[in-house]
């Protein structure tokens, strides 16, 4: 009759542990059985509540319409890496689901089986999708979703404290340089960077790497053409970790997250922040100054963007109700959502869609003007963590922050990348 | 034997078949539910040890002991090892010493003891994941308390980012699992103390025995079944540990703070390696349980020297 506790620990901890990577439980879902028209859609924890509530309310535009009930339901990121394969593979999975379009992400799915053919869908509803978009969730000729926003990577910068300390937007490395010299000796933390989590690293080598390549030399590298151990690569590692030696960066970045460092930028603290433009609605609401928005500057001019989309929607290969997810992809795909986004979500589709008579923000027409641009064929970087796969991805968080806390050297953390490209 | 004891047991043949298919019908439950919960996944996981798979293909490859292999010769894992170890010495040690040393400053006092149990014992109920994001905000470079408090008092030298800095990340979260855990210990010893024959101590007194004295051959030894049950769930919790560091630290950086849990679920869920990651899991689950089982033999033994049994 006696269960000791250490006994029980033992036993609780056995089984803990040995059920701890064998999957998780699938949440209900919404389904259709035939009559009922209702789609469970699934999408990343916004990190603001109001974005929620402003894209539910908006789908109940296309209920009314439709007569499709969208049962929105959201995981935070991480979460939703963890238990999305499971969840699809249930078939008690959500119907339709917004997840990035590189190849670890919808890539992986659609070789896997797991994401409904929407090549037909995309020739029925003509749907305007800029094509190289599209090649990014088109898997062997097969179109498997609509892709994300589009974003840029960039510098942000403070423009009035630019003004007041007399220094114009870099156009130049060298000027970058300069101007966080004279921002350290105002006392100004130059650049707002934090590395906790490690992705933010993949960030940062990715606009310095991309001006300094630029995108023949970005696919090069990425098509495994080039080697990651390229003086260039090299170069880029060293200027972040010079950076944070010369006292550009904050305290100790590797100890300062994500959203701490936009803190910084919001309270006048720093002067510039590397991020994208996913971040001008937050920084339209939280600061009383000017912004300005550049690309990373590059060696001998003023760099290139980078360039990425966001998550999309991806339709379930086990939905029971494929003709209804296709009416909610029609939606999110027409111009009607594409000026919504812009306007209330302060994000770019990536489909030509008519800006004119839509209020925004100064700095967000500056971005829409800049996107605007790299969809007609200007040149831009490329986001490399959308692109390479896991290993490769934790190869560079890591390095990034080996880099930040001197635990390797750029070389080291280059060959450690190229190590990472093999596999 | 078995003829004879029915026998003496006078109970009707109808009856006892009854009795049978009541305590067959009374143990199913338990017995169901151990073999839906805990035996059929671990002897999935022992599965997924032997094959390669990636949460996507269903069929995967069987790889025979090769994921064995690459952990016994994987440097990270070894890096997450030692990390453990640091964690299972300090992290079991220090709340031990500490609660142990609160239960006896606390022992004799009356008033407002309820007070002082609630108080202690109130981070080790808190949702780790809380505790982790508080502590976070505390450790923060610039903005965090700590910081500013070691520089209000001179101490600038000290501050540093806690939580970034390769060689304080392990130690940082650490002490925050000493704070959780300092009042779990406390409360318990503090019970046990409240059950130690108080005439023993005071003849002891009367025979000039000292306070260690009195601690080591008067106290300790009454109290040591629940010092040893607490000592217990304290080092299984070392091996085991995850939350913490997950939040606080995601292992990093650069994994200078990857105990084996985080390395399973990193390899698991973020590499796709699930047969790898079910490997590490398995891997710590081998480790735990001999000192489980160790420390089980140790307190039985304890509790019947102390009821003479």
């Amino acid at each position: 009759m006696r269960a000791s506790a250490p006994r029980s620990v033992s036993l609780v901890a056995a089984c803990l542990v040995a059920t701890a990577c064998t999957g998780g439980t699938p949440s209900s879902s919404g389904d259709d059985d035939g009559g009922s028209r209702s789609l469970r859609y699934l999408i990343e924890e916004p990190e603001d509540a109001e974005a929620l509530q402003a894209l539910e309310k908006h789908l109940a535009t296309f209920t009314q319409e439709s007569g499709i009930e969208v049962d929105v339901d959201t995981l935070d990121f991480n979460t939703m890496r963890t238990v999305l394969q499971t969840q699809l593979r249930s078939e008690e999975g959500p119907d339709v689901f917004n997840w990035g379009s590189g190849p670890s992400f919808g890539g992986a799915l659609a070789e896997a089986g797991l994401l409904y053919d929407l090549t037909d869908a995309y020739q029925e509803n003509d749907w305007q999708v800029y094509d190289f978009a599209k090649e990014r969730v088109t898997v062997d000729g097969k179109v498997y979703g609509i892709p994300g926003e589009m974003e840029t990577i960039g510098i942000f910068y403070n423009a009035d404290l630019f003004a007041d300390e007399g220094i114009e937007a870099p156009q130049d490395l060298a000027d970058l340089v300069a101007a966080s010299e004279a921002l350290r000796e105002a006392g100004i933390t130059p650049m707002a960077v934090g590395d906790k989590e490690g992705w933010e690293g993949g960030h940062l080598l990715s606009m310095a790497l991309s001006s300094m390549v630029g995108s023949d030399g970005m696919e090069a590298l990425l098509a495994g053409d080039d080697s990651w151990e390229s003086p260039e690569v090299v170069e880029a590692l060293t200027f972040w970790k010079e950076a944070n030696d010369k006292g550009f960066l904050p305290e100790s970045p590797t100890s300062v997250d994500y959203d701490t460092s936009l803190s910084y930028y919001y309270s006048g603290d720093a002067a510039m922040i590397p991020s994208g433009s996913w971040l001008v609605g937050e920084i339209d609401d939280n600061t009383d100054f000017e912004t300005g928005y550049v690309p990373f500057p590059g060696p001998d001019g003023e760099g290139i963007f980078t360039g990425g989309l966001g998550s999309g929607p991806f339709v379930s290969a086990t939905t029971d109700a494929p003709e209804a997810a296709v009416e909610l992809l029609d939606f999110l795909a027409s111009e009607e959502h594409g000026r919504w986004t812009v306007e209330n979500l302060h994000t770019i589709p990536p489909m030509p869609i008519d800006t004119s008579g839509l209020e925004v923000s100064p700095l967000f027409a500056k971005v829409l003007a800049d996107i605007g641009g790299l969809a007609e064929g200007g040149d831009f970087g490329y986001n490399i963590d959308v692109l390479a796969g896991d290993a490769f991805n934790e190869a560079m968080f890591d390095g990034m922050q080996a880099l930040f806390t001197g635990q390797a050297t750029p070389e080291e953390v280059a060959a450690n990348l190229q190590a990472a490209a093999g596999q | 034997v078995s003829d004879h004891l029915r026998a003496r047991s006078g109970l009707p043949e109808a009856t006892r078949k009854a009795q049978r298919r009541l305590g067959i019908l009374l143990v199913l439950p338990t017995v169901v539910i151990m073999a839906v919960f805990l035996l059929f996944p671990l002897l999935n996981a022992v599965y997924y040890v032997f094959v390669d798979f990636n949460g996507i293909d269903l069929a995967p490859p069987f790889v025979g002991p090769a994921n064995i292999a690459e952990l016994a010769r994987d440097p990270d894992v070894w890096a997450a090892l030692g990390n453990n170890a640091i964690w299972i010495v300090v992290g079991t040690v220090a709340p031990l010493v500490l609660g142990l040393g609160l239960a006896l400053l606390l022992w004799g006092v009356q008033r407002g003891s309820t007070l002082y149990r609630v108080a202690f014992f109130l981070p080790y109920v808190l949702p780790q994941v809380a505790v982790g994001v508080v502590w976070t905000w505390i450790y923060e470079p610039t903005r965090g308390w700590l910081n500013r408090a070691l520089e209000f008092v001179g101490l600038d030298s000290l501050a540093t980012g806690w939580l970034g800095d390769p060689d304080t990340a392990l130690y940082a979260v650490l002490a925050t699992a000493v704070w959780t855990a300092v009042g779990f210990v406390f409360v318990i010893i503090l019970s046990a103390l409240r059950n130690v024959d108080t005439e023993q101590v005071d003849a002891s007194l009367l025979d000039g025995a000292n306070w260690g004295q009195r601690l080591r051959f008067i106290v300790l030894p009454q109290i040591m079944p629940v010092f040893v049950m607490v000592t217990a769930i304290t080092l299984i919790g070392g091996f085991a540990v995850f939350d913490l560091i997950f939040v606080m630290t995601g292992g990093g950086p650069a994994g200078a703070s990857d105990v084996l849990g985080t390395v399973a679920y990193s390899s698991a869920f973020q590499l796709n390696r699930i047969s790898y990651g079910t490997t590490l899991a398995l891997f710590i689950t081998t480790l735990a349980v001999p000192f489980a089982v160790w420390l089980d033999r140790v307190q039985r033994r304890l509790s019947t020297e102390r009821t003479g049994g």
